[in-house]
């Protein structure tokens, strides 16, 4: 059927051997070419619905071939055409759940985020529009809660400097770990003990190293980072505590101290993750590339940057959408070091703070519109890294 | 002993600030090789330019002085290397030294104006003081061991039956066939795009409605699905070749069977890591908690390690240092030990598993 549909198609047909002018020719050309096009895609679509006939005709066939058979029953035929729908039963404990607390929810979020003053308790609300969103972006949500623009300001600064930041340091400890030979084994268990550790408790941890401890007239310890600094003559700084340093422009705060502690502990935290992929991807690196390198005479940095970083850059873009997308979502790094109420009356407060906030608030109508901000934060953050990354990701 | 390793803050700073100069000064001396080194080549290949012209001979250095070159300079390289990693190691393993040792050191010792490195007395009572830390925030009675039958019963349900559900789903995706199998499939994969924290809101709404809340159902139903899961064992399914199917069939192994007899065992390596995954990710769960179990008794162990800890006098007349209501950190850094010690310990035994299902799924459950 496809070959009778593709012989009835004449090819483009060849433009007559009279000779012309130079640029009446080139017209003429281009004429041929515009009809070829055409014709090219009257071809794909005849195809196509050629295709779906013969598709049709298959199955006709294919019901004849089984109908041959004894004539079954009503009550047979039912039974039969239930039993391979059997494969429902096995998927129906996983829908069951989702349709509860999956494609309820997203359903739930996009209609309530639109009803104004709307109370997930009581179902109440006092009608439609962007007033959810409109107030949360001003601030003017009637309850002290946390700023939504401090929030994102926050969260983005965070997610863009520690995620290159922890890329780049975990790309240069993987090249050095492919470098050594000896005792290679034992820094690689180390540099993956903060692998699996808990969020909260180590950022507890990370607070004991910058808190000063003591009342207001008197200061029992600096902690150990104000020491170590103070030996360079710096005066010690209140990283984590009330009176910790900050810049203020407009009604946005930036405790730049704060910042300094939380992008450390996110550092800390997600380089065994990265380590783990990039020394793995380089060690699957053709050594012939190395081999060759030298030959030519190539530098060390010449390697690293011409050879090993392109090799691997489909887990360097992977690493940094996972990063970043993982970044929008932070919460638990900031409470884990600030405490609850994320700094002081949330001024290190994430997007995904400021929707928990609202919840235990129960302001619900702004939560719904928070949570959707977020969401398409991180489709476009998403889109822009397919973007960008597809270009670099020609390799392999 | 101990008294050597009590080291002033003035004297912290010094070692910190020779090890900062040593690693500088090595810098510098690397650099100032470099250079020397790089003047040497470009008089050499002077000379040898000028050889050329004199036509007396090429090169002047034989192949023993090159060689040698070639390993002063391997070995700079490599005392770069090992300093470098041996910083980053340093960075990485800190935090988990300094939670150990302040764990045990006294109260006071902690506040000392100058941090000590090891402890001068080991102070094990602030472990026992953690296990009769009671959290009595919303007026529930939340001990330790409460907190941790909650962690433990919350995991295992939610482990075991997460597990069998993502079995169950993955090999009707991957091996039966039904009808609006692909597009149920596709929508499932669809749903792994938006961010959980989207659900969040609803499902607090909904099971407030159905009155869940304090209860370890709220805990454990909303989570047991996990798409990732199911996929990657769907993808597992998939590569057993159809041929065992036919040969189980001729034995007489009925569908149920054959998933239990055949599949389950080739791929137990993808189990056993969706399996702690699981449960980590049960162990490190904070939020939900916080915001569906009000009351302190139905927390989950990671809430119980935010919550303040207080030498509070215990009933038979026990305190660490007479009694207080401010939190301690060095009781807090024993809950934090307690908290990650299984962590470590997990991660130490199961590291193939875990990192195996890690790398796949980029998430730590």
């Amino acid at each position: 059927m496809k070959d009778e549909n593709k012989t009835e198609v004449t090819p483009t047909p060849t433009p007559p051997p009279k000779k012309h002018n130079k640029f009446v020719q080139y017209f003429i050309n281009l004429g041929h070419r515009i009809k070829g096009w055409f014709v090219d895609k009257w071809t794909a679509i005849k195809d196509f619905f050629g295709s779906i006939k013969t598709y049709k005709q298959r199955k006709l066939e294919a019901e004849l071939v089984t109908n041959d058979g004894p004539q079954l029953t009503r009550g047979e035929k039912f039974r039969r055409g239930l039993k391979s729908q059997s494969g429902w039963l096995f998927v129906a404990p996983a829908i069951l759940l989702m349709a509860v607390f999956t494609f309820y929810p997203i359903i739930a979020a996009f209609i309530n985020s639109f009803k104004q003053g709307y109370s997930g308790m009581t179902g109440k609300f006092n009608g439609w529009g962007f007033d959810n969103f409109v107030r949360v972006f001003r601030g003017d949500t009637g309850t002290g809660g946390a700023s939504f623009v401090q929030c994102l300001f926050n969260t983005l600064i965070l997610t863009f400097i520690s995620v290159p930041l922890s890329t780049l340091l975990a790309l240069l400890i993987s090249v050095a770990l492919n470098s050594i030979k000896r005792i290679q084994k034992a820094y690689q268990t180390i540099l993956f003990l903060p692998y699996l550790t808990n969020a909260l408790a180590m950022g507890a941890v990370f607070a004991t190293f910058f808190k000063i401890i003591g009342t207001a007239s008197y200061t029992e310890t600096y902690g150990i980072v104000n020491i170590v600094l103070g030996v360079f003559g710096i005066a010690p700084i209140d990283w984590v505590g009330l009176t910790s340093p900050h810049w203020e422009i407009g009604s946005l705060s930036i405790p730049w101290a704060k910042y300094v502690v939380t992008t450390i502990y996110e550092v800390w935290s997600g380089l065994p993750f990265k380590i783990l992929i990039l020394f793995s991807a380089m060690q699957s690196i053709n050594k012939q590339y190395y081999d060759a390198a030298k030959v030519d005479g190539a530098s060390r940095s010449t390697i690293l940057w011409k050879i090993t970083t392109p090799m691997i850059m489909p887990q360097i873009s992977y690493l940094l959408v996972t990063g970043i997308m993982g970044g929008m979502k932070q919460y638990s790094a900031v409470v884990g070091i600030f405490g609850a109420t994320m700094g002081q009356d949330y001024d290190m407060g994430t997007m995904v703070g400021y929707l928990y906030n609202y919840i235990s608030l129960g302001q619900t109508g702004y939560a719904f519109a928070g949570s959707l901000i977020l969401f398409i934060i991180i489709m476009i953050i998403t889109w822009i890294n397919n973007k960008v990354t597809k270009k670099h990701t020609t390799y392999r | 002993m101990t008294n050597l390793l009590l080291l002033s803050s003035k004297a912290v700073g010094w070692l910190v600030a020779l090890l900062v100069i040593l690693i500088l000064a090595a810098g510098g001396v690397i650099t100032w090789l470099c250079i020397k080194r790089y003047r040497e080549k470009n008089a050499k290949s002077a000379d040898a330019v000028i050889g050329q012209w004199n036509l007396s001979g090429g090169e002047n250095i034989d192949v023993a002085t090159m060689e040698k070159r070639d390993k002063t300079k391997r070995i700079i390289k490599d005392v770069f290397v090992y300093i470098f990693l041996t910083l980053c190691a340093v960075f990485a393993f800190l935090p988990f030294y300094w939670m150990v040792i302040t764990s045990l050191k006294t109260e006071t010792e902690y506040r000392l104006s100058v941090p000590t490195f090891f402890p001068h007395q080991f102070q094990w009572k602030n472990y026992w003081m953690i296990f009769h830390q009671v959290t009595s925030a919303s007026g529930s009675n939340a001990t330790f061991v409460q907190i941790l039958i909650n962690t433990i019963v919350v995991g295992l349900l939610s482990t075991i039956l997460g597990v069998i559900i993502t079995i169950v789903t993955a090999y009707a995706l991957a091996r039966m066939n039904f009808k609006g199998k692909n597009a149920l499939f596709a929508l499932m994969l669809a749903t792994m795009m938006i961010p959980g924290e989207l659900y969040t809101v609803s499902n607090y709404i909904t099971v407030a409605k159905l009155h869940w809340n304090n209860t370890y159902t709220v805990l454990i139903l909303p989570f047991l699905v996990s798409v990732y899961y199911i996929y990657l064992l769907r993808n597992n399914f998939m590569q057993i070749p159809n041929s065992l199917y036919q040969a189980a069939k001729v034995d007489g192994l009925s569908d149920f069977g054959y998933l239990i007899k055949v599949m389950v065992p080739l791929t137990a390596p993808t189990l056993v890591s969706i399996t702690l995954l699981k449960f980590i990710g049960t162990w490190n769960s904070y939020i939900w908690p916080r915001l569906v179990n009000g009351n302190e008794a139905w927390q989950m162990i990671t809430n119980w390690v935010t919550g303040g800890f207080v030498d509070r006098l215990q009933p038979d007349g026990f305190s660490l240092y007479g009694g207080g209501t401010e939190s301690l950190d060095t009781l807090k850094m024993a809950a934090v030990c307690m908290v990650s010690l299984p962590l470590l310990i997990l991660f130490i035994f199961c590291r193939k598993y875990i990192m195996r299902g890690v790398s796949k799924s980029g998430t730590k459950g």
